[in-house]
Parts: structure tokens; sequence; C-alpha cells
């Protein structure tokens, strides 16, 4: 059987993506007039605090039957959000917007936790403790559904890493070869948002908050201000990376129960 | 993007739900979007390699089987890296998934593409030698349906066709751009004139020789998936010698297409696919993932990605970019497109 101690390690990837998910959070700042939380950072941190469970049984928190109730509410949510960047974008949405592979981690979430609430799982996420037991495996009802799950998953996390690294060179490029801060402000706004507010008269974002890619919050002239610590956390890195360790361990997770 | 903004005790959804833009994206090219699937399926091998059964004797044993038929200077270093690995069983597996994961990561990573893809050139010809015995070229086992050559040695030819290097500009096709067309042409003519001859191997052209082969992958494999492969091993029957003929023509004629005038090579090229797909479903059962304890997809997809590397592009003028270096690869006087 796999080691415990390999499910540990991405169990505690998993916490890590729930840390910073809560952090992001906490840093939106809820509690004032005008905060902007990102559907993507409570997903993660759902997604985070209940994969940390299956892996680690120690770590779990609610029975599988809540979980389900948690994920397909998240699923309903993005596949109305998909709906609506198909009718905005055509099919293109699916293969590049940002609800999609949320959408998919949401439902991919709800068919583990139903595929292995079975009579023989027992109650709670004790199903889940052969995953990285001794005494044997779980496995999925509909295995071939899982394998699928799992190429659509690592099929989006290739596509982030490879937009994600892209967008960096290209920003990275565009600083060198300009030498000119006022040149990254105008480029860098539409090249690493997805801006729901209008664009800036400068084709960057307007001052106040808004949204970027991925969850990404973007605070225009506003996060100039703003603390090492929650530049990071707004960073596009920060939510497409929690995004693809989500995807690598989701995928293995899968694989593991087939 | 969706956010909810929150007023005091009221929450509100905020935005323009499904109105927004597609942000500007960096540039994908056919060469990168292949790289990208190979990537993808070393992510896969990766993950596949973390599997209970790895950490288990089964997979030493599976090593170990390898070097039966080999010559002793091949069989040797298998035997010794089996027992190496009976030994560290936990540890030396667990590196091994490890690698193979951050080889995907690395290869969609495009700062490190160039890392990545020469290390999966290094990584799967050791794997070749002592997790495949190096395909059961030398020891007769090999058979088109059953992965030959091997189908990690095609990763690392994947590796090399795909290197974000240009050669040869504006390419005939992706796969040329790194090597040049003529070597390029020449590797698939080796590859699939290579797995024409063992098709016509004394085991495989046997009359139960492609039936049972089929049948093999059966056992533990969903109700539906075996359903396939029966009806696959009962329609071929014990017509061993004409399935293997009709296949190493299909084989040949896919080798020399390359060589072919455009459109007729694309016509070779769907034939690869398809024979590729028959054989990944029919004799491969998906790399028998489905079944659990697979280590990989099996040759079936690489060969399909293959022959999308030589899918012939045309020539199109280079567009001016706003932004430089937005592609990993550098920047070219033409670029091409598919055909």
């Amino acid at each position: 059987m796999t080691p415990d101690w390999i499910l540990d390690v991405f169990a505690a990837i998993m916490l890590v993506v729930a840390a910073v998910s809560a952090a992001r959070l906490v840093a939106a700042r809820p509690w004032q007039r005008g905060a902007v939380v990102t559907d993507t950072d409570i997903s993660h941190l759902l997604m985070g605090i209940a994969m940390a469970g299956m892996l680690a049984p120690s770590l779990s928190t609610l029975p599988n039957g809540v979980w389900v109730a948690v994920f397909a509410v998240l699923t309903a949510w993005f596949g109305y959000r998909v709906v609506r960047d198909y009718q905005a974008s055509g099919a293109r949405a699916l293969a590049v917007g940002h609800c999609a592979p949320h959408l998919v981690h949401s439902a991919a979430m709800v068919y583990m936790f139903a595929a292995i609430a079975a009579p023989a799982a027992g109650g709670g996420m004790s199903g889940m403790s052969g995953m990285g037991g001794t005494s044997g495996m779980s496995t999925l009802h509909v295995p071939t559904l899982a394998f699928l799950f799992a190429l659509v998953l690592i099929g989006y996390t290739i596509w982030d890493l490879d937009q994600l690294s892209g967008l960096q060179h290209g920003l990275a490029a565009a600083v060198a070869g300009a030498a000119s801060p006022a040149l990254v402000g105008a480029t860098a706004g539409p090249l690493v948002t997805e801006a729901v507010g209008e664009p800036g008269a400068d084709g960057g974002l307007a001052a106040g908050s808004s949204a970027g890619p991925d969850g990404t919050r973007q605070s225009g002239t506003a996060s100039g201000g703003r603390s090492g610590l929650i530049t990071v956390l707004d960073s596009p890195g920060t939510v497409v990376g929690c995004r693809i360790a989500m995807g690598v361990t989701m995928a293995l997770m899968l694989v593991l129960m087939l | 993007m969706t956010d909810v903004a929150v007023a005091g005790n009221r929450t509100a959804w905020r935005g323009k739900l499904g109105t927004e833009p597609v942000a500007a994206r960096p540039s994908l090219d056919a060469r990168r979007a292949l790289q990208l699937v190979l990537a993808a399926i070393w992510l896969l091998d990766g993950v596949l390699q973390y599997q209970g059964f790895m950490f288990t004797n089964g997979f030493n044993q599976m090593l170990a089987g390898t070097a039966d038929g080999n010559p002793a200077v091949i069989a040797k270093p298998i035997t010794w890296d089996a027992t190496l690995i009976d030994h560290h069983m936990v540890l030396l597996n667990a590196i091994f998934a490890t690698i193979q994961l951050l080889l995907g990561l690395g290869i969609a990573f495009r700062p490190t593409v160039r890392v990545a893809l020469a290390a999966s050139v290094l990584w799967a010809l050791g794997v070749w030698w002592f997790g495949e015995g190096l395909g059961g070229v030398l020891s007769g086992a090999a058979s088109p349906l059953n992965g030959a050559p091997g189908a990690v040695i095609i990763y690392a030819l994947l590796a090399v066709l795909l290197w974000p290097a240009d050669r040869e500009v504006p390419a005939p096709f992706t796969a040329a751009r790194a090597v040049g067309a003529p070597v390029a042409r020449a590797l698939w003519a080796v590859l699939w004139l290579s797995l024409a001859y063992f098709a016509l191997t004394p085991d495989n052209r046997a009359p139960a020789g492609v039936s049972g082969m089929i049948a093999g992958m059966e056992s533990g494999e969903p109700v539906w998936l075996q359903d396939l492969q029966k009806a696959g091993a009962s329609l071929v029957g014990n017509q061993g010698l004409a399935a293997s003929i009709v296949l190493a023509v299909a084989l040949v004629l896919i080798a020399v297409g390359v060589y072919l005038p455009a459109r007729i090579a694309k016509g070779t090229l769907v034939l690869a696919i398809v024979v590729a797909a028959f054989i990944w479903v029919f004799a491969q059962a998906f790399g028998g993932i489905l079944a659990s304890g697979a280590t990989d997809v099996n040759s079936g997809p690489l060969l399909a990605l293959l022959a999308l590397a030589y899918w012939p592009l045309r020539t199109v003028p280079a567009a001016p970019q706003a932004v430089p270096a937005l592609s990993a690869e550098p920047a070219e006087s033409a670029s091409t497109e598919e055909a």
C-alpha cells in the first residue's frame, strides 16, 4: 500500500493551501464595506480541509454526506458561472476561463465523497482510512469516472502551469525590455488580470479592489501601500499555485482509489 | 471573476457575471501544445507510480521479469537494479514517482522546459533499460500490441523532437523544427518499420498470438472494457497470421507516409492515430490503468502524439508582438500553424 508518510506529505500540502486561502480571505477584510471575497478562495479553503482529511484520517472533520452537500453547492455555483462564461465568451471559456477548472475540482470532490460512501466504508471519513493504512485501499465506484476526472484535472494543472509561467516570462521580458516602471503598470494590468472593473486610463485596472484571474485580487493603485505578505497573497502565482497543488493531489487521490 | 461584496451584515454578489473578457494569454504554438501533452502524460505517470502496488514486491518482480530473454549484458544490470529496489523499496519508488511528477511539472513550466526535457530523455533511457528490458526488443517479446519498442523510449524520442530549438525554419512539420526534416523523417520511419517487423515475429503471427494478447489484458478491468476486449479477441480469433499481416502493412504505410506529399501524408498520419487508438483500447486496455498497477499509459497515446508532431504545417508571416518573449521559445522570423 502507499505509505502513510507520502499521504501525510500531500495532506500537509493541502493544509498549506487551506491556510493560504484562509489568509487571503482574511486579508480581503470581509468585515469592511466594499471588501472583495473571491469564491475560489472559499473553494480552496474547503477543499484543502476536506482533502487533508481524506488523506490523513486524523485530520478528518465532517461526515462524507456533509462534504457531498458542500461541494454540490460549489459545483452548482461554478457550473452556473461556466454557463455564464460560455454565453459571454463561447467554448473558449471552457478552455481558458477560470471557472471551468474549479467546476471540475468541485465535481471531483462530490464524486470522491459520494463514491466511497458505501456501506462498507462506514460513517464519517473512516472510509478513506484504508487509503493510507495497511489494511487495504478504499476504492471508488465507477472507476472509469475517477480516471476521467484525473485526466481532466491533470490537463488543467498542466495548462495552469504553462499559462502562469508564460505570464511571468512575458512580464519579466516587458520589464527588462522597457526598463521603465510606467510600462510595467501599463502592460501588466491587462495581462495579469481578467478585470471585472473598468480598465483604468493606463490600460490597467482602475483604483480599488477588483479580481484578477483565478481569484487573484488586484487592488490597482491601492496595492502599492500594502505589505509584502499581502502582495504575495494577492499575486496570480499564489492562487494558481494553490490550484495546481490541488489538481495534482486530487488526481493522485483519484488514481490511488481506482 | 466572482466577487462577494460584504457590507455590514449585508452580503451581495458583485461583478458582471458571465461578462468577463478572456484575458490575454501567453502564446501557444503547435510545439508547445504537444509539449504540454507530453508533460501531462509524465505527470500521470508520476501519479500512477504512487499507487500502492508499486510499493510491494509485485513491482519489484515486474522489473526483474523484464530481464528474461535478454542477453546477459542487458539482463544482469536489470537484476542488480531489481535487487537494489527490493532492499529500498519505499524510498526508491517514492523517488521514482516524484521524479516523474517533477518531469511533468518541469516541462509545463516554461522556464524549466529545456532542463525537464533533457532530464526526461536521460530518465526514459534508464527506465527503458532497467524498467522495461529494452522493451523486449532483444528478447523476442516485443510486439506493437504490447508497447514495443518500449513505451518509455517514445517519451525520449518526443522530448528530442519537441526540443525548443529551430534548426529548420519554416519547418514542414513540428517534429522537424528541432532536428530537421530528414532526421525527423528517418526517426519516424525506423520506429514504424520496427513495429511492422515486430508484428511479424513468430510469436506474434501465431494463430492465437493476437487474440491471446488481447484476452490477456482483461483481468481486473471494468466490465465494459472486458466486453470490448472479448469482442476484439473473438473478432481476430485464430487468424493471428492474417491480423499480423494487415497490421504490418498498415504500419509500413504509416512509416513511408511522411515521405509522401502533404495530402497523402495526412492520410497516413490519421491512419497512425487510428492504429494507435485501436492498439491502446483493445490490446493495451488503456495501459491497464483501470485495473490498477499500471506504471504508465503504454505506447498508444504516445504514438498518437508522435503522429501529431508530424502533421504538415503551413507557413504564415509572424505577427508583431506587443509584449516580447511571451513564448518560452526564441523569437522567430516566421511561425507555423497547422495546415
